[in-house]
C-alpha cells in the first residue's frame, strides 16, 4: 500500500467494504499475534494514533517509533530502520516520511508489507481511502459518488494528500477540479486533465458537490507564493455562502480556522471533517488487514 | 470628468483625412460620433454640432501605457489634472499611471482612492497599474486580486525592477491567476551601477556607466519567465539592440509584448557630453547601434508599441550635475512630434506604422480604442500634419518641464483630443461651430 495511482474501481470498493466490517464490529482480532510497527519519521497526530488503534483493536502487537526517543534521532539510516524492524519479525511496517518516494524505497529492503502514511509531497493513500469512506457514507454508498463534482482547493503542489485523492476520487467515478492560484499548482497541473478553476466562488459555479479544502502552510507560502492570508482566504476559503447549494466540505487537517475554512463551518452541518477523523481508524483496520493476508482468514 | 456617454450630443468631424492603420482608412471622410462612440464614417454628414477639420489629420486616439502622474505624493511635479491635460495635449486619450509613488500603489485603498480621483480629475481614460511586490521591494506579492478589484488594471515593477527571478516568477504566476497583465522595467542593479550607458560618451565625459547588459540580462530572464509563466508581460522602454533581438525570440514562445520610448528612438549618448542633468533617463540614452537596432524592430513589428515613460521631474532634481540629477523625462506631449520629425518625415518610418504603434497596437494592449472602426469608443486625435512648433516651457502643459526636447522644432501638432466624444484637448479655435 504505497499509492493509491493504480488502484482500481473494484479494490476500492473491497477496501472500503472491509473497513464497514470493521465499523461495525462483524470483525475482530484479525491482527492477533501480528506485529505491526509504526515508523513515523515525521510529527503525525491523527495519521499516528489511528494506525495505533486500528492496530490495538485487531489484537496486533504495536513498535511505536518516532523522531524522539529512538535510533531514528540518532541518524540512523531509513532502510537500516526498516531492516532492522524486519529482522524484529514485523508483518507490517507502516511509515510515515519528509521524504517523497521513502516508502518505496522501504519496501525494496523488507519482505514485510510498507503501509505508506504519508511521504513527502508524495502519497497519502490511507488519508484518501478514509475521505472516501466519509464520503461514500455521507452519500448514501460508494456508488453514489459516481457523477458527483469534487473541488479540490488549497496548496496542490504541496500536497501528498492531493496527490491521492485525485486518483482516488477520479477511480471512484467523480468529476475532480482543482482551484488554486498558479503558484500553488505543478506547472504542469494540465497533465492530470483537469479543470483548474480561480476561486470557490468559480468552484461553486462549477457546481461542486463537494469543497475539498487543503491545509495551507501559512508560514511557508504568506508573501511567496501568496500575497496575504486575507486574500487567500477571500478566494480560496470556503465561507457559508458557498454551502447555501447544499455543498459538503471536507478537510485532512489540522484546519486553519479563517483560512481554508471559515470558523463557523468547521464543524457545520455542512462539514464532515469529523466523520473523516472516524474513518481513520476502521479503513487503516482494514488496510492492515489486508497487507498482512490476515483479511483472507476473516473472509474465510 | 470623461464625460457621461449619454450626455454627450452629438458630433460630425468634417472633411478630415481620415487615417486608421486598423481598418485601413487613408481618405478625406467625415466622422460622426454619438452617444460616445464612433457610429458612421463617410461623406456628406450633416448635423447641429460640426467641426470643421480640413486639412486635419484624424487619427484613433493614441494610447500611452507609460506614465508618472506622481500622485500621490509629488503633485508639485505633476497631479492627475496636469498630466491628464499634457496627455491630451499629446493626442493621448488613455494612459496607463505606474505605481512607483509615494505612497506606492500596493495596497487596495491606495488604488481605489486613486481610481476615485481619477473619476473626478482626469480628461482622458487613466488605467492603474499597482505594483508587483509590497512596497517595489522585490520581496512580497501583492494582494493582486483585491488590487484588481478596487480598480488595478495591471500589476508592474516599474521604476525598480525586481532583483531576484524566483519573485519574479512567482509574480507571473499568481497575476496570471488574477487576470492581471504585468508590465516589467527590466534592470539589474548589480550591473546598473552607473547614471549613463556605459560608452564611449561615458568614458570621454568622465561619467560613471551602466552597462547595456544590465538591461539585457534581465530582460532575457523576464522573457524566459514569461515563457514558462504563460502570463501577459508587457517588457517596457526596450533601449538596446539585443534586447529587441531576445523579445524577438521570444514572440510566438511567450505571451509577450514590448515598447520602447519616443526619446530612446530619437536621441543618442551624444547628448551626455553636456554633463546637463536634464539628460538624465533609465533606461539611459544609448548609443546610435541601438537606436537603429531599437528604431528596426518598432518598424518591423517586434517592438509593438511606443510608451512615453512621461517622467516629471521637479527643476531642483534636473538642474543638477549629472550624476546627481533624478533620471526621467517629459514624454507626452513631444512623443508624436517628435517622432514624425525624426522618422516619418525623415523616411525611416511610415505615418501608417507609427499610428499603428501609438494607437492600433497600444489600444489592443489595454483592449480599448485604437480604431476608428464604428462601434468603437470615440477616442481620436486630430493633428496638423504641417505645423511647425517649438518646444519651450510656456508651451508645455505639465508642472514640470524636463523635456529633452526643449529648444527645438518639430513638425505635427496635435490640435484635439476627443475622449468618449468630448472635447479634452482644443486648440481647434474658429474651425468649432455649431449650425443653427
Amino acid at each position: 500500500m504505497l499509492t493509491l495511482e493504480d488502484a482500481g474501481r473494484g479494490e476500492l470498493r473491497e477496501i472500503l467494504d472491509l473497513a464497514a466490517a470493521f465499523a461495525e464490529g462483524r470483525v475482530r482480532d484479525a491482527l492477533a499475534d501480528k506485529t505491526v510497527c509504526l515508523a513515523f519519521f515525521e510529527a503525525s497526530t491523527r495519521t499516528a494514533v489511528s494506525f495505533e488503534l486500528a492496530a490495538r483493536r485487531s489484537g496486533a502487537y504495536v513498535i511505536s517509533l518516532s523522531e524522539e526517543g529512538s535510533a531514528i534521532a540518532k541518524g540512523e539510516s531509513l532502510v537500516d530502520t526498516v531492516v532492522t524492524l524486519d529482522r524484529l519479525g514485523a508483518d507490517a511496517i507502516v511509515l510515515r516520511h519528509p521524504a517523497a518516494g521513502a516508502a518505496a524505497l522501504a519496501s525494496r529492503h523488507t519482505s514485510a508489507p510498507v503501509i505508506n502514511a504519508g511521504d513527502g509531497c508524495g502519497q497519502h493513500p490511507t488519508q484518501a481511502l478514509l475521505d472516501l469512506y466519509a464520503l461514500s457514507d455521507a452519500l448514501g454508498g460508494f456508488d453514489e459518488l459516481a457523477g458527483r463534482r469534487i473541488a479540490i482547493v488549497g496548496d496542490i503542489l504541496h500536497s501528498r494528500v492531493a496527490r491521492s485523492i485525485i486518483p482516488g476520487f477520479a477511480r471512484s467515478g467523480m468529476e475532480v477540479s482543482l482551484v488554486a492560484p498558479r503558484t500553488l499548482l505543478p506547472p504542469d497541473a494540465g497533465a492530470w486533465g483537469l479543470p483548474v478553476l480561480s476561486s470557490v466562488d468559480e468552484a461553486t459555479e462549477w457546481g461542486a458537490d463537494v469543497l475539498y479544502m487543503l491545509r495551507l502552510q501559512k508560514e511557508r507560502m504568506t508573501g511567496a507564493r501568496i500575497p496575504s492570508v486575507a486574500e487567500y482566504a477571500r478566494f480560496y476559503g470556503v465561507a457559508r455562502r458557498h454551502l447555501e447549494g447544499g455543498a459538503l466540505v471536507m478537510h485532512p487537517g489540522p484546519v486553519n480556522r479563517g483560512v481554508e475554512i471559515s470558523g463557523d463551518v468547521v464543524l457545520g452541518a455542512s462539514s464532515l471533517i469529523p466523520d473523516q477523523v472516524a474513518a481513520g481508524v476502521c479503513v487503516r483496520s482494514a488496510v492492515l488487514a489486508l497487507a498482512t493476508g490476515a483479511a483472507q482468514r476473516v473472509a474465510a | 470628468m470623461i464625460q457621461d456617454p449619454g450626455a454627450t450630443p452629438e458630433l460630425i468631424i468634417r472633411r478630415a483625412h481620415v487615417f486608421d492603420p486598423s481598418t485601413g482608412l487613408d481618405g478625406i471622410r467625415d466622422v460622426r460620433l454619438s452617444s460616445g462612440r464612433i457610429s458612421e464614417v463617410g461623406e456628406g454628414l450633416r448635423g447641429t454640432r460640426e467641426l470643421d477639420a480640413e486639412s486635419l489629420h484624424l487619427f484613433p486616439g493614441f494610447v500611452d501605457v507609460h506614465a508618472h502622474w506622481r500622485t500621490p505624493g509629488r503633485e508639485d511635479e505633476e497631479d492627475i489634472e496636469s498630466g491628464s491635460a499634457a496627455a491630451a495635449a499629446g493626442g493621448f486619450t488613455g494612459v496607463v499611471m505606474m505605481p512607483n509613488t509615494d505612497p506606492i500603489v500596493d495596497r487596495p485603498v491606495v488604488v481605489s482612492g486613486l481610481a476615485r480621483r481619477v473619476e473626478l480629475e482626469s480628461r482622458v481614460r487613466a488605467r492603474i497599474s499597482a505594483a508587483l511586490h509590497v512596497g517595489l521591494a522585490g520581496e512580497r506579492l501583492t494582494e493582486m486580486r483585491l488590487l484588481k478589484e478596487a480598480g488595478a488594471f495591471c500589476v508592474s515593477d516599474d521604476g525598480l525592477g525586481t532583483a531576484s527571478a524566483g519573485v519574479l516568477r512567482n509574480g507571473m504566476l499568481y497575476a496570471r491567476s488574477a487576470g492581471l497583465p504585468v508590465i516589467l522595467h527590466c534592470e539589474d542593479h548589480t550591473l546598473a551601477t552607473g547614471v549613463v550607458h556605459d560608452g564611449a560618451a561615458a568614458s570621454l565625459a568622465g561619467l560613471p556607466g551602466s552597462p547595456a547588459s544590465a538591461e539585457d540580462t534581465a530582460t532575457a530572464t523576464a522573457l524566459v519567465l514569461a515563457a514558462e509563466t504563460g502570463a501577459k508581460v508587457h517588457i517596457t522602454h526596450v533601449s538596446t539592440a539585443l534586447s529587441a533581438a531576445l523579445v524577438s525570440f521570444f514572440k510566438g514562445r511567450a505571451y509577450v509584448t514590448a515598447d520602447t520610448t519616443p526619446h530612446h528612438l530619437t536621441l543618442t549618448d551624444d547628448l551626455i557630453s553636456t554633463l546637463d542633468g536634464l539628460y538624465r533617463v533609465n533606461p539611459p540614452l544609448r548609443p546610435d547601434g541601438d537606436r537603429g537596432g531599437v528604431e528596426e524592430a518598432l518598424r518591423e513589428g517586434i517592438l509593438d508599441f511606443v510608451a512615453t515613460d512621461h517622467a516629471p521631474h521637479a527643476s531642483e532634481e534636473k538642474e543638477l550635475p549629472l550624476e546627481e540629477a533624478a533620471p526621467g523625462f517629459l514624454g507626452h506631449e513631444t512623443a508624436f512630434a517628435a517622432l514624425y520629425t525624426e522618422l516619418v518625415l525623415d523616411g525611416r518610418l511610415s505615418l501608417e506604422r507609427l499610428v499603428g504603434a501609438m494607437s492600433s497596437a497600444p489600444g489592443r494592449w489595454v483592449g480599448e480604442g485604437g480604431s476608428l472602426a464604428v462601434g468603437t469608443v470615440a477616442d481620436l486625435t486630430l493633428v496638423d500634419l504641417s505645423e511647425d512648433w517649438m518646444v519651450d516651457r510656456s508651451a508645455l502643459i505639465s508642472h514640470s518641464s524636463n523635456s529633452p526636447f526643449l529648444g527645438r522644432t518639430l513638425t505635427g501638432r496635435v490640435v484635439g483630443t476627443i475622449v468618449g466624444g468630448g472635447l479634452v484637448h482644443d486648440r481647434t479655435g474658429a474651425r468649432f461651430g455649431v449650425r443653427a
